[in-house]
């Protein structure tokens, strides 16, 4: 019933006429950017200055020539083409706007202006992109792109489509008996149908290091890879991965992948950059749940609703709050006036939103906050029932900090008696104000004593309580005792001033507000312009049945039960776009490359079977990550070698169907503990806060010059990430940008990155290290060079030199020993080797991943 | 369907290294992370009708909020009526919109007013410098923002927006123009601020990284302490450096001969050639011992209070002389007047005065100042009203920014306050407008500048601004 006054709602809209009718992009091939060029530049002069006459809407078609579809100028008038896409001096059309030609001018009434003809031009050069579909204008109007029913037929929100495997030719396939299962039958079928043939399988020690930086984020090191090796029986690839699935470090790594998408960080960023000083206790209770392989399905509830969900203990309950502060940890405008509020209660519903809609469905819900979605069936009023339910969500609270009473992230006392500790902290930060009062007048009461002002006491006992001590106003008594009394009566409350209640166990978690209600419709998304009322829900086109959202509550609850459920809600797609996510981190690229927007705008799968196959596995296994990531690393697919090939290469150079493996660089966190277990210097265990010596401001204000450290030996997911101030390796290697969910990390090249490599201490620190575990661990007899750099190799790239390589560092390191300074001999030495660790470090031996 | 996310083939090295010209390292592994580079990759920007009246731009940055009433928006009436309470229906507030309301204590402005130059700008008597230049100077007396702390204003200011992460003003234009300099990037900030935003005030978001401004110390830091990162090397000379990178270079070189091809590699091999050569070249740049005392002198280098800033404007002409195209210099966190705006104005008067007037006089001597254009301005500006009994609160509502050189109308006045300095009344410029009008006179169109993300184009202004073509030459 819900969804259907939503519709009402929607309709109302399209009446009043907000709703924009953009149409489809029909050219799912072209560019979108060039078709936002057509959109812009060329459809509005066409319209305004051509269609007069050369319209098949109005049926003027002078010279044959109508321009209001793009089959009317590929096939031309009476005088030929019209357009030769790519060449703007070769089309009559170009030709004729120009004025050059006597004989051919158009428009005929007056030339163009100088910059419409420019970019008639432009758009020629560029390929004349076209969208418009191959009927006229009017039809096409028809369409509106956010329409929810109409919308079901876009791939991604269709249920799941199980293929039997047996039905997929395994028989013929090149090279022959080549699928160990499902996933390369689907992988095989596609390259043979391109004439292609996969790689072949890669070096058991590179697959063996891609497992390992895959799983645990780390390389194997020489005795791990020698046991692989050594093993000889058939099942050793399983026998590895069950191990490394095993291993407390998959968390580390897998786990990351989901505060990618938690756009996790340990600070508020944005205008006020509040430390979250409790951010760290979500963090490892991800990591903590990818590696008890808690089902992907529960996690989620978890992440959106954990402060909901019914309990047995103490520990249950905080792990589920502890679990919702994936609502509480975004980037939000703080200090806002107080007539702001309702803007930013809004503006934080929009960011949850965005992140749910893209980490968990893939889908740009946000862009339906101001107008119905240009392009995908999301109307306005589906955005403001998620909104509702959001905006009925509170992530926020008043709480004294520095002094003052500041609005920031809202926290939850856990533990036993949780709740009354953090009361009781609380309490302490509101009254000290009047704690410090107190001492003042205490203070000032020794005075008045000592100057034997006795109405001055009783004036001051008068008007404040507790400031005097009964023997204090006894005049009777000697003077010592009553100063003692006071004094007395000065340490103990200074006592208390000076020493404020530990800060209890914390943790940041919602809450449902306490009148949830539902949100109107707001105008152009403007706070202040509210149209019509909607009720609370989800998005229509992923509806299939009723979720009733209680009066009293936000409809969180309700949300994350929706958005796994299998039967009728949006549990297919949250399937299709988690497999996909795993899929991308172990191959590198998605099956749905745009691993964020399963929308129109997005791209389709690659292997559309293979993804529904592995969402239903997902599925299937009760939402286990592990088993998914099991069966995909032991597929052929998975193990296949990276090297080039010029035949495939020419066919698909992106290799979109998979004939090799994607070669890949490290991403900075494994970069660096690569680096530091390589030098002998990682700390493999968990670690809580790494922000705790920070003040409640992050970041450097004024006279606070407090700044995060990042000279930590652990692992690199528990370095600090302070929004607006990322460790400079994360800052530098493209690590997840934690303002904003992030499925795919950019990949860029930038001169920063080579000046890090070079100059970083944190670089020379560990080319340093790794040169004294050197010294150490070969002993200095005959030949120890040729045996350390062979020992280097092993440490840092698994592999020993190739010959001419071994002797090239061996010259370098005699030519370094006599150029570098020094107290000895040995301090020089040992500069030499770390110079040549660095350049190992430095080389795409290192740091590309085959 | 869109072309973010399409992975276009790089078939040959020469093809990697095709855009390499278009920033700060950049090597152009065009679809690696399906990323565009630059705005005329799509031939989206340059638009033909606008002119190129700048190439570039330098914005003297005073974080806290200089009060307008009290530099370059004399109000004589709110200097009679000092003392008197401020109701805001005297500031055109009708009672439905709180007119009632009483805003507070007026104080007038304890400094003298006097005009300046053939044109007549009105300034106070702090900047005897800067006011020789009066007729270089585009006076805007009509600005608006939204964010009445300093967070969200900053954020507005620096990038347009304050709830979302949006790209800086600076990696904008890096993006639309790219940089005339293979060697350095195309946005650099001098001393930026570490709160307030910080970084994000500088970032370029969803853009390519490439576009991001490139700091050089912090606000809190001293200039002559401050470095760009990672820059030198603390323990190898450049020569035995030199030797352990052809070391990585044999490596890497060797690597791809195994592999047979690789674009990344290729591009990693370029990478490290291009970070050698910027760690050779920026020092050079930021060294100031080439100057000659008199330049020196005339920023007010190695005298106080001026020494900071000045070698702050100085740093910022040599990188605008060498082609950067958006320059930020910051003053420390020291523009906020809530208690005594005066000793404050005065304080901090003096130690940009002399600065800012000597990178004026710079500029123009080396023909610069045409085609670059200096914005002077902050966040917001201050309340008509008493605060603390000698300050004066933040004031989003209305404030003063100058612009001088390439672009603008230079003398002008434009724009007009209320009697008390608290709104505009007329011609208003919005923070949004401000922005439009920058990349326009930068030969960019705001509506055209865009770029797609998460399925949409985003572009600086939102869906706002209009470019003030008033105050263009």
């Amino acid at each position: 019933m819900k969804s259907l006054v939503r519709l009402i709602a929607y309709t109302i809209l399209i009446v009043i006429g907000f709703v924009s009718h953009s149409r489809l992009l029909a050219d799912d091939g072209a560019d979108a950017k060039a078709i936002a060029y057509f959109e812009t530049h060329i459809r509005p002069l066409l319209a305004s200055r051509c269609y007069s006459c050369h319209s098949a809407r109005s049926g003027n078609e002078e010279g044959g020539l109508v321009l209001d579809t793009r089959d009317g100028w590929m096939r031309g008038g009476d005088q030929g083409v019209a357009i030769v896409p790519g060449d703007a001096d070769a089309s009559l059309l170009i030709r004729a706007v120009r004025y050059s030609d006597p004989d051919m001018q158009m428009p005929p009434d007056k030339a163009l202006p100088a910059a419409s003809i420019a970019h008639l031009e432009r758009w020629v050069e560029i390929g004349a992109p076209d969208p418009r579909e191959p009927k006229s204008e009017t039809e096409a109007n028809v369409f509106a792109a956010s329409d929810p029913i109409a919308g079901r037929r876009h791939w991604a929100y269709q249920p799941l489509k199980q293929v039997p495997t047996e039905q997929i030719a395994s028989a013929s396939e090149r090279p022959a008996a080549w699928s160990r299962g499902a996933i390369d039958r689907f992988i095989i079928a596609k390259l043979n149908a391109a004439n292609l043939t996969p790689a072949p399988d890669a070096d058991p020690e590179k697959l063996a290091r891609r497992l390992f930086i895959q799983l645990v984020g780390l390389p194997p090191t020489p005795d791990q890879l020698a046991d692989f090796l050594s093993d000889g029986q058939p099942a050793a690839v399983e026998r590895l991965v069950d191990r490394l699935l095993a291993s407390p470090q998959f968390g580390q790594r897998w786990g990351r992948h989901w505060l990618d998408l938690a756009r996790y960080a340990d600070s508020n960023g944005l205008d006020e950059n509040f430390l979250f000083r409790e951010a760290w206790r979500y963090r490892n209770q991800v990591i903590g749940s990818f590696n008890s392989d808690t089902p992907l399905d529960q996690l989620l509830r978890e992440q959106i609703a954990g402060d909901l969900l019914p309990y047995e203990t103490i520990a249950q309950r905080d792990r589920q709050r502890i679990a919702a502060g994936f609502l509480v940890i975004g980037p939000k405008v703080l200090l806002i006036d107080k007539e702001s509020r309702m803007q930013q209660r809004m503006d934080i519903a929009d960011e949850l939103i965005d992140t749910v809609g893209k980490a968990v469905l893939g889908q740009t819900v946000g862009c339906a906050r101001c107008h119905d979605h240009k392009f995908d069936p999301i109307p306005t009023s589906d955005y403001y029932a998620l909104a509702g339910i959001l905006a009925s969500t509170q992530v926020l609270e008043e709480r004294q900090m520095l002094n003052q009473t500041r609005v920031m992230e809202r926290l939850a006392g856990i533990g036993p008696k949780g709740k009354q500790r953090d009361d009781a902290y609380e309490r302490y930060w509101i009254e000290r104000g009047a704690i410090q009062k107190r001492v003042e007048r205490i203070e000032h009461s020794l005075k008045l004593l000592r100057a034997g002002d006795q109405l001055g006491l009783l004036q001051l006992d008068q008007n404040h309580d507790g400031v005097l001590s009964p023997i204090a106003l006894n005049h009777c008594r000697e003077l010592s005792e009553r100063v003692a009394a006071q004094e007395a009566m000065l340490d103990q409350g200074k006592r208390v001033l000076n020493n404020p209640p530990p800060i209890p166990p914390r943790a940041m978690v919602p809450a449902d507000i306490d009148r949830p209600a539902d949100q109107a419709i707001r105008l152009a998304g403007q706070v202040n312009r509210p149209g019509p009322m909607v009720p609370r829900g989800f998005l229509s086109v992923l509806t299939d049945r009723e979720y009733p959202i209680p009066q009293n509550s936000s409809g969180r609850l309700e949300l994350a039960n929706w958005l796994t459920d299998t039967h009728g809600g949006a549990g297919h797609l949250a399937a299709r776009v988690f497999a996909n996510r795993v899929w991308h981190h172990l191959m590198g690229r998605g099956i749905v490359r745009t691993v964020d927007n399963f929308g129109r705008t997005g791209e389709e799968p690659s292997h559309p079977e293979l993804l529904d196959h592995l969402a239903s596995e997902l599925i299937e296994s009760g939402w286990s990550v592990k088993s998914l990531v099991r069966s995909i690393v032991l597929s052929r697919t998975f193990a296949m070698s990276s090297r080039h090939d010029d035949h495939a290469y020419s066919i698909d150079p992106d290799n979109q169907l998979l004939w090799r493996a994607h070669r890949r660089r490290m991403d900075p966190e494994t970069f660096r503990d690569a680096m530091l277990q390589a030098s002998g210097t990682l700390d493999f265990g968990h670690v809580d806060s790494t922000v705790d010596y920070l003040g409640d401001q992050a970041t450097a204000v004024g006279a606070n010059k407090n700044r995060r450290r990042t000279d930590f030996p652990c692992r690199s997911v528990y370095l600090p990430v302070i929004r607006n101030d990322l460790p400079e390796l994360f800052d530098v290697f493209d690590f997840a940008d934690p303002q904003a969910t992030t499925g795919m990390r950019t990949e860029t090249m930038v001169g920063t990155q080579g000046l890090f490599v070079l100059n970083d201490v944190s670089m020379l620190a560990a080319s340093d290290a790794i040169a004294r575990r050197l010294m150490v661990a070969v002993d200095p007899s005959v030949g120890a060079d040729s045996r350390r750099v062979d020992q280097l190799y092993q440490w840092v790239v698994g592999q020993a030199p190739p010959d001419d390589e071994l002797e090239e560092v061996l010259a370098v390191i005699g030519q370094l020993e006599t150029q570098l300074q020094g107290e000895t001999f040995d301090e020089i030495r040992l500069r030499a080797w770390s110079v040549v660790s660095q350049a190992l470090f430095a080389s795409s031996r290192f740091q590309i991943i085959e | 369907m869109s072309r973010c996310h399409q992975f276009t083939p790089v078939t040959s090295r020469r093809d990697l290294l095709r855009t390499s010209a278009c920033g700060f390292g950049q090597i152009a592994l065009a679809g690696m992370a399906g990323q565009t580079l630059l705005a005329t990759d799509h031939g989206l920007t340059t638009d033909p009708v606008i002119p190129v009246r700048a190439k570039r731009v330098i914005f003297l940055f005073m974080w806290g909020g200089p009060s307008h009433i009290d530099f370059f928006d004399p109000k004589p009436r709110l200097n009679e009526l000092s003392g008197q309470s401020l109701n805001a229906s005297s500031v055109g507030r009708s009672s439905s919109e709180g007119g009632d309301r009483d805003l507070g204590t007026l104080m007038g402005s304890p400094f003298t007013f006097s005009q300046h130059g053939e044109s007549g700008i009105w300034m106070n008597e702090l900047f005897p410098q800067l006011s020789k230049h009066a007729d270089k100077m585009c006076v805007i007396r009509s600005l608006h923002t939204e964010g009445s702390a300093h967070g969200e204003a900053l954020l507005r200011l620096h990038t347009g927006q304050a709830n979302l992460v949006r790209p800086s003003v600076g990696a904008w234009v890096s993006y639309g123009l790219g940089s005339e300099n293979e060697n350095l990037p195309a946005f650099i900030t001098i001393s930026p601020p570490r709160g307030h935003g910080g970084a994000q005030n500088y970032g370029s978001a969803f853009l390519p990284a490439v576009h991001q401004g490139t700091a050089i110390g912090s606000a809190e830091t001293p200039i002559r302490q401050a470095k760009i990162s990672n820059l030198t090397n603390p323990s190898l000379s450049l020569d035995l450096q030199r030797k352990q990178l052809d070391l990585v270079q044999s490596i890497n070189a060797r690597h791809l001969q195994e592999v047979g091809q690789d674009r990344r590699l290729e591009g990693l091999i370029e990478n490290y050639e291009l970070a050698y050569r910027m760690q050779s070249t920026i020092p050079a740049i930021m060294d100031l011992s080439d100057e000659t005392l008199e330049t020196l002198n005339l920023y007010g280098v190695d005298a106080e209070p001026t020494d900071n800033f000045a070698r702050q404007c100085l740093l910022a002409r040599k990188f605008a002389e060498q082609g950067v195209r958006y320059i930020q210099v910051s003053t420390d966190y020291t523009w906020d007047h809530h208690k005594q705006v005066k000793e404050g104005s005065i304080k901090e008067a003096a130690k940009v005065d002399r600065p800012i007037a000597g990178l004026l006089e710079d500029l123009q001597r080396r023909g610069l100042l045409e085609d670059t254009l200096v914005v002077w301005g902050a966040e917001f500006g201050r309340t008509p009203t008493m605060e603390n009994g000698d300050g004066r609160n933040h004031h989003p509502q209305a404030f003063t920014m100058w612009m001088a050189g390439g672009g603008c109308k230079p003398g002008l006045t434009y724009g007009a306050t209320d009697e008390f300095g608290h709104s505009p009344v007329e011609n208003p410029v919005h923070m949004h407008d401000l922005h439009a009008t920058l990349l326009y006179m930068l030969g960019l169109d705001h509506e055209h500048l865009t770029y797609r993300h998460a399925g949409r184009d985003f572009r600086l202004t939102d869906v706002y601004g209009n470019v003030v073509h008033d105050i263009l030459t």
